[in-house]
C-alpha cells in the first residue's frame, strides 16, 4: 500500500524535488533538530526584542537588591550591583548571536576562497596555504586570542577577529578537501570544456556543490565561536563592562556562588541551552544534507 | 579539397609516471574539413580520447603536450594563451563526454547550465540565452524543453541528458563538436538515436564533427571519414566505405572482423583480436602491432612503418598490408575459420 501510493504521489512532488528541499524534508522529521531550530528562533526574538525593550535597563544599578534571588520584579533575580540579570541575559543574548554568527560569516569569507584556490590550483599554492593552516593549528588558540586582544584592544569587533584567526582553518581544510575531490568530476571537466572562467567554475561549480558540508560545518562552528567567547570574558578579556556577556555574568557570580547561585545558574542554562541547540541542529543539518543518509 | 578547418600536426602527449614516461599519443597528424565528420576509433588506451583532450588543451595532470601543432584559423592553439584558448573552448571547439550522468552538474538546473556556456562567452544576455536554451533542447529533441529547463539532471533519462549535453556543446554554434564516446554510456536504441541526432545536426548546422568511439558500428553510421588508432599512433585512415570495404592495415582488418554479426551463424563465437594492447610504458620495437600480428614478417620486428597511401585517399602504416597478406600470405583463409576465429586456432584445428 505504502509503496503504492508513493508510486502515485511520486510524478508530483518531482517537480520541485531538488537537494535543498529534499534536506528541508528530512531535517523537519528529526525532532531533536526542530526543537532546537523553535529555541534559536526564539533566541533570536529575544534579542532583537532586547534592542527596544527590556524590563530595566541592563546597566542600570540598584533597580534591585544586589544579590536579591528571583522575585516578581526581577524574575532571574539580581546581581553584585543590583542590575537585573534577566535584563542582562537578553543582552548577553545579542553578544553570543553576533559573535557566533559574526566569526562564521568571516570564517567562510576568509576560508572558503582559500581553500577553494588551494585544492583547485594545488601547486606551490596550495602547499603554502597547508603550511600555514599548520601553523595556525599549531599555536594553542587561547593564546593567539589573547595576543591578538591585547594588541587591538578588547572590543566587540576584534573578539570576533580573535575568534575568526583561530577558526579559519577548519573552514579551510574542509573546503579545501572538498574542491580536491570535486575537481577531479566530469562536469567540471566539461564546464572547462566549454570555456567556463576559472572563477566560474570555482565559486558556481564547485562551491554549490560542496554547500552541504559547508553549511553543516559552519552551524557547528557558531557554537564554538559562542563558548570561547564566553570563555575569554569569563577570563576577563572579552567584553568589557558594563556590557554583559553570559560569560561575565558567570564570572561575575562565581565569586557570589554560595550566597546568590542564581547568578551563575542563569547564564550557564542560557549558553549550555544555545549550545546544545546549535550543536544539534548541526547534527540535523549534517544527516540531512549528507546525500549517503538519504531514505 | 576545400581547406581544412583544423590541422593536427605531430601531436605528441605523454604522461609523467612513477614508472616512466607514457606516451599516449606519438605523432598524431590529421585534417579535418568544414562540416565533415571524422571517426577516432580504437581500444581503450590508443589516444583516441588523449588527442582529442589535446586539441583543447584539457589533458589531465599528470598529461603535458610536449611537440606539435593544432593550427585553428591560423593559430597554434598549443601556443596560444591560456585566456585565448578558454575563448575557444566552447564558443570555436566544443565537447561532449561519454557518461551524461557525470557531465552535468548535479546540484544545478539543467537548462541553466546551457545558458551558462552561452553566457561564458558573452555570446548572449541572460533573457536571450534563456531564449535560446529552450531553442536548443527543442532542436536535440527534448520534449517539453519549456518545463525541461527548470530540472535538474537527476531528473532526465540518460539520454535526455546526453541531448542536453549535445545542446550545451551546440550553444555556441561552434565550428568543430568533439564527441568523446557519446554513446557509451547508453543503451542500444538510446545510442541509435543519439547518432541520428548528431548525424543530422553534423547536416543541418554544418557543425564539423569528430567522433571518438571503439565501436566500428558508430563509425559506419555516422562519419564520412575514420582515423584508427594504435598505441597512441594512427595505422589507418581514409573514407570509411573504402577503409570498411578493403581495410589495408592487419589491425584495421581484426577490428572490423570483430564486430559481432546478426547474421552470424548460431554458437559462433565473438571474434577478439589476440592479445593484449600494449604497454604505453615499454611499447614493443618496430610495428607497434607487431605482437598481435598474423601476418608480421621480419621487419616489421624492428622497423617502424610510416603512413603511406595505399589507395586513393586511404593511408596505412604497414609493412605488409592486407593486400600482400591476401596474395602471399593466405589472409582471409589463415585464421578465418568460422568457430572460435578469434581464439587463433587454424582452420581443421577444431575439434567441435
Amino acid at each position: 500500500m505504502a509503496t503504492a501510493a508513493a508510486i502515485i504521489t511520486r510524478p508530483t512532488t518531482l517537480q520541485q524535488a531538488s537537494l535543498w528541499s529534499d534536506a528541508w524534508r528530512r531535517l523537519r522529521r528529526n525532532r531533536l533538530a526542530l526543537v532546537s531550530s523553535i529555541y534559536l528562533v526564539l533566541l533570536v526574538a529575544v534579542a532583537l526584542v532586547a534592542l527596544v525593550h527590556t524590563p530595566y535597563s541592563y546597566r542600570e544599578v540598584g533597580v534591585a537588591t544586589p544579590y536579591s534571588g528571583p522575585s516578581g520584579a526581577n524574575w532571574f533575580g539580581a546581581d553584585i550591583l543590583g542590575r537585573d540579570v534577566l535584563s542582562r541575559l537578553m543582552v548577553g543574548a545579542q553578544i553570543s548571536l553576533i559573535v557566533g554568527v559574526g566569526t562564521q560569516i568571516l570564517v567562510l569569507a576568509v576560508g572558503v576562497p582559500i581553500g577553494l584556490l588551494a585544492g583547485y590550483y594545488r601547486g606551490p599554492l596550495d602547499t603554502a596555504v597547508s603550511f600555514i593552516i599548520n601553523v595556525f593549528y599549531g599555536i594553542p588558540d587561547l593564546l593567539v586570542a589573547m595576543i591578538l586582544l591585547l594588541l587591538l584592544g578588547p572590543s566587540l569587533n576584534n573578539i570576533i577577529i580573535a575568534i575568526v584567526a583561530t577558526r579559519w582553518m577548519d573552514m579551510a581544510r574542509l573546503v579545501r578537501g572538498q574542491t580536491l575531490s570535486l575537481r577531479e568530476r566530469e562536469f567540471i571537466e566539461a564546464a572547462r570544456a566549454s570555456g567556463a572562467k576559472p572563477l566560474k567554475i570555482l565559486f558556481g561549480h564547485i562551491l554549490p556543490n560542496s554547500l552541504g558540508p559547508i553549511i553543516v560545518q559552519a552551524t557547528f562552528g557558531v557554537p564554538a565561536a559562542i563558548l570561547f567567547e564566553a570563555f575569554l570574558s569569563f577570563l576577563g578579556v572579552g567584553v568589557q563592562p558594563p556590557t554583559p556577556s553570559w560569560g561575565s555574568m558567570a564570572a561575575d557570580g562565581l565569586a557570589a556562588i554560595r550566597i546568590a547561585p542564581h547568578m551563575v545558574i542563569f547564564p550557564s542554562i542560557a549558553l549550555s541551552l544555545t549550545l546544545m541547540a546549535f550543536n544539534f541542529l548541526g547534527d540535523g543539518l549534517r544527516d540531512a544534507l549528507d546525500p549517503r543518509m538519504k531514505r | 579539397m576545400p581547406t581544412p578547418i583544423l590541422q593536427v600536426k605531430d601531436l605528441h602527449t605523454e604522461f609523467n609516471t612513477e614508472g616512466g614516461v607514457v606516451k599516449a599519443v606519438d605523432g598524431v597528424s590529421f585534417d579535418l574539413y568544414p562540416g565533415e565528420s571524422l571517426g577516432i576509433v580504437g581500444e581503450s588506451g590508443s589516444g583516441k580520447s588523449i588527442t582529442a583532450l589535446s586539441i583543447l588543451r584539457l589533458v589531465p595532470d599528470p598529461g603535458r603536450v610536449v611537440s606539435g601543432q593544432v593550427l585553428f584559423h591560423n593559430q597554434d592553439l598549443l601556443q596560444i594563451s591560456g585566456e585565448e584558448i578558454r575563448e575557444i573552448r566552447g564558443r570555436d571547439i566544443a565537447m561532449i563526454f561519454q557518461d551524461p550522468q557525470s557531465s552535468l552538474n548535479p546540484v544545478l538546473r539543467t537548462g541553466f547550465q546551457i545558458d551558462e556556456a552561452m553566457l561564458a562567452h558573452d555570446k548572449a544576455t541572460k533573457k536571450e540565452a534563456h531564449v535560446r536554451t529552450i531553442e536548443l533542447l527543442r532542436r536535440v529533441r527534448i520534449p517539453a524543453p519549456e518545463t525541461r529547463v527548470k530540472d535538474f539532471p537527476h531528473q532526465l533519462s540518460g539520454g535526455m541528458r546526453q541531448r542536453a549535453m549535445i545542446a550545451m556543446g551546440l550553444a555556441n554554434a561552434p565550428s568543430i563538436l568533439i564527441a568523446d564516446e557519446p554513446t557509451t554510456a547508453l543503451d542500444v536504441t538510446v545510442q541509435a538515436q543519439i547518432l541520428e541526432l548528431l548525424g543530422d545536426l553534423n547536416r543541418d548546422l554544418g557543425t564539423a564533427i569528430v567522433m571518438i568511439t571503439h565501436n566500428m558500428g558508430v563509425v559506419a553510421g555516422l562519419c564520412s571519414r575514420v582515423l584508427v588508432m594504435y598505441a597512441g599512433q594512427i595505422v589507418e585512415q581514409g573514407p570509411v566505405e573504402q577503409i570498411f570495404e578493403n581495410p589495408q592495415h592487419p589491425y584495421t582488418w581484426s577490428l572490423l572482423r570483430s564486430i559481432p554479426r546478426v547474421d552470424a551463424l548460431r554458437h559462433e563465437r565473438l571474434r577478439s583480436i589476440e592479445g593484449l594492447a600494449p604497454d604505453l610504458l615499454h611499447p614493443p620495437a618496430g610495428c607497434r602491432f607487431h605482437p598481435r600480428c598474423p601476418f608480421r614478417i621480419e621487419k616489421c620486428f624492428t622497423d617502424e612503418p610510416r603512413l603511406e597511401e595505399v589507395a586513393l585517399g586511404q593511408h596505412a602504416a604497414c609493412w605488409v598490408t592486407m593486400e600482400r597478406a591476401r596474395k602471399e600470405m593466405d589472409a582471409d583463409n589463415l585464421i578465418d575459420i568460422r568457430p572460435g576465429a578469434g581464439s587463433g586456432l587454424r582452420k581443421g584445428e577444431i575439434t567441435e
